[in-house]
């Protein structure tokens, strides 16, 4: 690591701590949303960016972290946090066995069954009014007993530390190693003895669950679980999020999801044309930049050098 | 005997890329493996080390049965392979090329010691100033080299080398003869190795099998061969 990259993080880290002092309610609100998608697109990232694996499965293990949570909390008075724990849990199970079941068969297979999966799930939800609420959603306890916008931001914060810490070990283990062989070629990886369907299943157990775990903590922010954080709207934000800030690379997905959530922000007074812009920049993006914001930023900065 | 094929036959669609292919290779030897074009080397190369299935036959290795095994488990078991057409992998540096070979084989290895292993092959293969330089940057031939050390990382005992001469000159192949030789002398690694350059075979091999058309025309010392009129016949035509 070069010495430029050692104090990057622990400035990023101080600005981030600094960053919602002095700024209003919304503002803040703005940046815990942005926190949760950092989690959504850094762990998807995992999956589509360093495996391969298109999963569109992924809003829905939120879903299924937050609505586990939830309900343990709001029917059987469970301890939040303690429900957090359980909603990651559940969800790494049902990623290792939507794994072991899809993964085998790879490629668009995968995409098709996690659609399925998060289709059917949705579908559970809305239906099973006695027990989620149906469309008008559950109200759950929050984390704190003091609702403070502050105290959710750095809650947030620190885990989102977590999860970028723990993606960044993965990357940059043996096992990042061997994902990256399996992106650049399949047939050689596993001619040198890479071990591709664990592979997968690891990753996919292990982006599943740091789903659920983000999703957890967005229902306890937020107070009320819908359907909407298990949905394709929240999996297509989260596909641009990450497309848009660049696939396949650590810091991408990490920019795209503030960049994003934010510009969502901006430009809501267009209604249901917000979509629209995402869909234009996504796909301007594929086209003219397929590295994402992060691949620009770096052509740009190896340019001048020359 | 090292590795064994019992009629071994392969079917793509409606070609018949083997026919009930017997063959065997004995631990320690230089074995070729050549034949006219679409005679089925790579094919047979490829059920070998469990990147294809065969339709039917079986393979054995140190007398246990790899039929079928998956790729990776059969290099665990002590199969290494280079590609016809080189496949390195390209946005990696050439060390890390070679160390994802090593830390598969070596999983409870520290990464430090794995990796002063890998620049130490690197070296053996003339590539010891390229080994922070992503592999898409290396020439064809490089890549061969690469691809080598890739393989000799994850230490087999039987190194299939498919075409490892193509694009050399009459002065480097004489080298990569040497070089192939002394895998075998230095490090104990048998070698099955398809190649078109037939002076190379014929000087460093033990053992020749012919294929053509899918069949075992014969196997033999590389002088027979020579001399087999069936052999001359399948390569000029009647």
């Amino acid at each position: 690591m070069t010495t430029s990259v050692k104090w990057i993080w622990p400035a990023v880290l101080v600005g981030m701590c600094l960053l919602p002092l002095g700024v209003g309610i919304y503002p803040q609100h703005v940046l815990i949303v942005s926190l949760f998608y950092v989690m959504m697109a850094a762990s998807w990232n995992l999956l589509a960016g360093y495996t391969g694996q298109v999963s569109f499965g992924h809003a829905a293990m939120a879903g299924i972290g937050a609505y586990t949570s939830g309900i343990l909390a709001a029917k059987a008075g469970l301890n939040p946090w303690i429900g957090i724990a359980a909603g990651t849990l559940f969800a790494a199970l049902l990623g290792l066995g939507l794994g072991a079941l899809c993964l085998k068969m790879g490629g668009i297979y995968l995409s098709l069954t996690t659609l399925a999966f998060s289709q059917i799930l949705h579908i559970i939800i809305v239906n099973e009014y006695e027990v989620t609420r149906g469309t008008m959603g559950l109200q759950v306890p929050g984390l704190i007993p003091e609702y403070s916008k502050l105290a959710y931001y750095y809650i947030l914060l620190a885990a989102t530390v977590l999860v970028l810490f723990i993606l960044y070990r993965m990357i940059h283990s043996n096992l990042g190693l061997n994902f990256r062989a399996v992106q650049n070629d399949e047939t050689a990886a596993r001619a040198v003895g890479v071990r591709v369907l664990h592979l997968r299943v690891l990753a996919f157990t292990a982006a599943s669950a740091m789903a659920g775990f983000a999703g957890g903590l967005y229902g306890h922010y937020l107070l009320l679980v819908t359907p909407e954080i298990p949905s394709l709207d929240l999996q297509f934000y989260v596909l641009a999020m990450t497309v848009i800030g660049g696939m396949g690379s650590f810091v991408g997905p990490i920019l795209g999801a503030f960049a994003i959530n934010i510009l969502a922000e901006k430009i809501r007074d267009y209604g249901e044309y917000h979509v629209l812009v995402f869909g234009l920049v996504a796909l301007a993006t594929a086209r003219f930049a397929p590295e994402g914001l992060i691949g620009v930023w770096r052509s740009l900065r190896r340019r001048p050098a020359r | 005997m090292l590795l064994e094929g019992r009629k071994i036959s392969k079917r793509f669609g409606g070609v018949q890329a083997l026919s009930e292919v017997d063959f065997h290779v004995e631990e320690g030897s230089i074995t070729g493996l050549i034949g006219p074009n679409g005679a089925g080397k790579t094919t047979l190369f490829s059920i070998v080390a469990g990147a294809l299935k065969p339709t039917s036959g079986r393979t054995f290795f140190e007398g246990r049965e790899i039929t079928g095994l998956p790729a990776d488990q059969i290099c665990r078991r002590g199969i290494a392979r280079t590609f016809q057409i080189v496949r390195p992998f390209a946005s990696m540096s050439c060390l890390e090329n070679v160390l994802v070979a090593a830390v598969n084989r070596h999983p409870e290895r520290p990464r430090a010691a794995l990796e002063a292993a890998a620049r130490d092959l690197l070296g053996q293969v003339g590539l010891a100033d390229f080994a922070d330089q992503e592999a898409r940057h290396l020439n064809v031939i490089q890549k061969k080299r690469l691809e080598l050390a890739r393989a000799l990382a994850t230490e087999p005992r039987l190194l299939l080398l498919d075409e490892v001469l193509g694009g050399l000159n009459t002065q480097e192949i004489q080298e990569a003869v040497e070089d192939i030789r002394a895998l075998r002398d230095r490090r104990g690694i048998t070698i099955l190795w398809i190649e078109h350059v037939m002076g190379a075979i014929m000087q460093a091999a033990d053992r020749v099998i012919v294929l053509d058309q899918g069949r075992v025309l014969t196997a033999a010392p590389p002088r027979e061969v020579v001399s087999d009129p069936r052999v001359i016949q399948a390569y000029l035509g009647e």
